[in-house]
């Protein structure tokens, strides 16, 4: 090949390079604008000025200047904004801690030791996913206030935590069944035994695992709006999903759009930190498993 | 100090109703190189296992170092395991994988940290401390796994196909090392294997394991020269030892297919058509040019290995036999060779498969 035919391919090259190049990043872009966009609206919204947000919410962003008078007004409602968010911050944590550790329990035993009716009974738990969450709600309701736990955040959390379970449970067994025995077998020559061997040598091996469930039980307790709307039934216990509908219905029939965006904005960030910090251990927890 | 390192009394092993070892009784001397060999599903590993305290005894018991360690925990045990997989910690450094099991013991920092750098000198990995697993090679992870063990200072090393997952040059290497660390240490060590060249070159006695029972132990040699039986005889050695099917003919001779051979056997022993299996190893097979009381084979394929050729051929009867051939003289497939052995490179079995050595003690058929 002469000198100059290799360098017009070398050109052509870099060429079909440069333009698949752009196509990508171009793609990328496009679908970058389509998934942030709702969330910029959303925020640019919230910061309107206190009459403008009165008004239909287009355009969405602030005309007369940045004001926080949204989030002023969102403190108007129910018992305040900072009650029903620490509310909902506590019934999400806990709902985390008490899944995670329930799931991570179950999740080893059932991957790790032979007792009967095993499979029977991790195919039942399975099962119950398959149980639409509404036709249960009576008997919920019914149960927890034989308990004494009806209108209370404990109440919801244990019903969230319930509900969270068998995903939860599937999830750690499949991290737990990756981890190769010989690891554990290892731990255990080496003097590791019980707790420390599940804290020391197979939690950090199966944290992708807690992360996803951490995740999803996070923003599953989080955004729940119904099961909050009919077992509670106190102004200040109520969890910001059903602060949100207050909002949403406005008063005498004039919605405040300002509001309701900041409600929004309160509503998505934690999430959005959640995720935003799991997010490189949720994507390897939900591999997990599939390639062994 | 006893000189009995570990001692296996009646050990048997059930997996519900399937028991997998039937009473295995055996004695280890205290520093000695102990190879279990055997098929797959023999039970080699269970009864490492076993010994390691991973896997329950069923029945028997169990000592190490003249204490019963049965249903003591592994880590009590005063043993140490090399996995086949490594098993490392992939969220640990080299250092701290070294160190787990001593932090676990809460032995002090300063003994951990100068037995991590002995074990780490030994094995030539200081230069990896600070790696993680993930970032080694299959050669290094296996010296880590290695030296995991060697800082725990066990009685007993035990190691479960620890070579099977590297290439062969790699294997060879490790194998050497393995013989080394053996000198150097003199623990005792038990290892299982399913490759015999492992089991010949590091054993100072081998254990033939067939179906969870011992058919033989003894050193590599013994194992090889004087196999117990069929079984053993079959499995060690590569190519493996011929074992044709003859019949006793009375003054002394037996016939293989059409032949009549001449062996210098007692006739007392034997009765006219009584069944026998002659055992002849591969490089005992000399090829004669006279077919005076010789067998006659034809060759099917033949292995050409450089200093040596395996012959694969077939008698007049469709047995198969295999001959390593030596001479200058090249062979061709198709061609008919006579093959002669000397007396005592034959091994007798009975129709049992049992080795006729006891039977005819006393007689010239084998240098026992």
């Amino acid at each position: 090949m002469t000198p100059s035919k290799t360098s017009l391919s070398k050109q052509r090259r870099a060429c079909k390079s440069f333009r698949a190049d752009s196509a990508y990043h171009a793609t990328g872009i496009a679908i970058c604008l389509f998934f942030l966009a709702p969330f910029v609206i959303t925020f640019l919204a919230s910061f309107r000025h206190g009459t403008e947000a009165r008004l239909a919410p287009l355009p969405p962003w602030p005309t007369n200047g940045i004001s926080i008078d949204s989030y002023l007004s969102l403190d108007t409602f129910g018992a305040g904004i900072w009650q029903h968010t620490i509310n909902s911050l506590l019934v999400s944590v806990a709902t985390v801690v008490l899944t995670v550790a329930v799931s991570l329990l179950a999740g080893y035993g059932f991957s790790r030791y032979r007792f009967p009716l095993k499979n029977v009974l991790f195919v039942l738990i399975i099962a119950t996913l398959m149980i639409p969450f509404q036709s249960i709600l009576t008997p919920l309701f019914i149960i927890l206030a034989k308990l004494g736990l009806n209108n209370s955040l404990l109440g919801l959390t244990l019903v969230y935590v319930t509900l969270q379970l068998p995903f939860s449970i599937f999830m750690m067994r499949n991290a737990f069944d990756a981890v190769p025995k010989e690891i554990e077998e290892a731990a255990r020559i080496d003097g590791a035994r019980d707790l420390k061997l599940l804290v020391r040598v197979l939690l950090p091996l199966v944290l992708p695992g807690v992360a996803t469930v951490a995740i999803f039980a996070f923003l599953n307790a989080w955004n729940e709006f119904l099961a909050a709307l009919i077992l509670l039934s106190s102004n200040e216990k109520y969890t910001l999903p059903v602060l949100m509908m207050a909002v949403r219905a406005g008063r005498l029939g004039a919605v405040n759009w300002g509001a309701v965006q900041a409600g929004v904005a309160v509503m998505t960030v934690p999430c959005l930190i959640v995720f935003l910090l799991l997010q490189r251990y949720y994507m390897r927890g939900l591999m997990a498993g599939a390639v062994k | 100090m006893s000189d009995t390192g570990v001692v296996l009394t009646d050990i048997r092993k059930s997996f519900g109703s399937l028991e997998v070892i039937h009473g295995i009784d055996l004695t280890i001397a205290e520093g000695s190189f102990v190879v279990f060999v055997g098929p797959s599903g023999c039970g080699k590993s269970t009864l490492l296992r076993m010994i390691a305290g991973l896997e329950e005894v069923t029945d028997g018991e169990i000592e190490i170092k003249g204490r019963n360690v049965t249903d003591l925990d592994p880590s009590d045990r005063g043993i140490a395991m090399v996995f086949q997989s490594y098993a490392l910690y992939p969220h640990m450094s080299v250092r701290e994988n070294l160190a787990f099991g001593l932090k676990m013991a809460h032995t002090d920092p300063a003994e951990i940290e100068r037995r991590v750098k002995a074990a780490s000198a030994i094995l030539k990995i200081d230069p990896l401390l600070e790696r993680r697993p993930g970032q080694l090679s299959g050669g290094q992870r296996q010296r880590v796994a290695i030296g995991r063990a060697i800082v725990r200072k066990p009685d007993v090393f035990l190691f479960d196909e620890p070579l099977s997952n590297l290439d062969a040059e790699l294997r060879v290497s490790m194998r050497i090392e393995i013989a080394r660390l053996h000198r150097e240490l003199g623990n005792t060590m038990i290892y299982v294997t399913h490759d015999q060249t492992e089991a010949m070159t590091l054993a100072d006695m081998i254990v033939v394991l067939r179906d969870g029972r011992v058919e033989q132990t003894g050193s590599p040699r013994e194992i090889y020269e004087n196999p117990a039986n069929t079984f053993v005889a079959g499995f060690i050695g590569s190519p493996r030892m011929n074992l044709l099917n003859a019949e006793w003919v009375g003054d002394g001779s037996i016939r293989i297919g059409k032949s009549r051979i001449a062996t210098r056997m007692d006739d007392k022993l034997m009765a006219p058509g009584d069944k026998l299996t002659l055992g002849v190893r591969p490089e005992h097979m000399n090829v004669v040019v006279d077919d005076e009381g010789t067998l006659r084979a034809k060759v099917d394929f033949y292995e050409y290995l450089g200093g040596t050729q395996f012959l694969y051929c077939q008698l007049e009867d469709g047995q198969a036999v295999t001959a390593e051939y030596r001479s200058p003289v090249p062979v061709q497939a198709g061609d008919i060779l006579h093959f002669r052995w000397q007396a005592d490179d034959l091994r007798f079995f009975d129709a049992a498969g049992l080795r006729l050595t006891d039977v005819v003690a006393g007689i010239w058929l084998c240098r026992v």
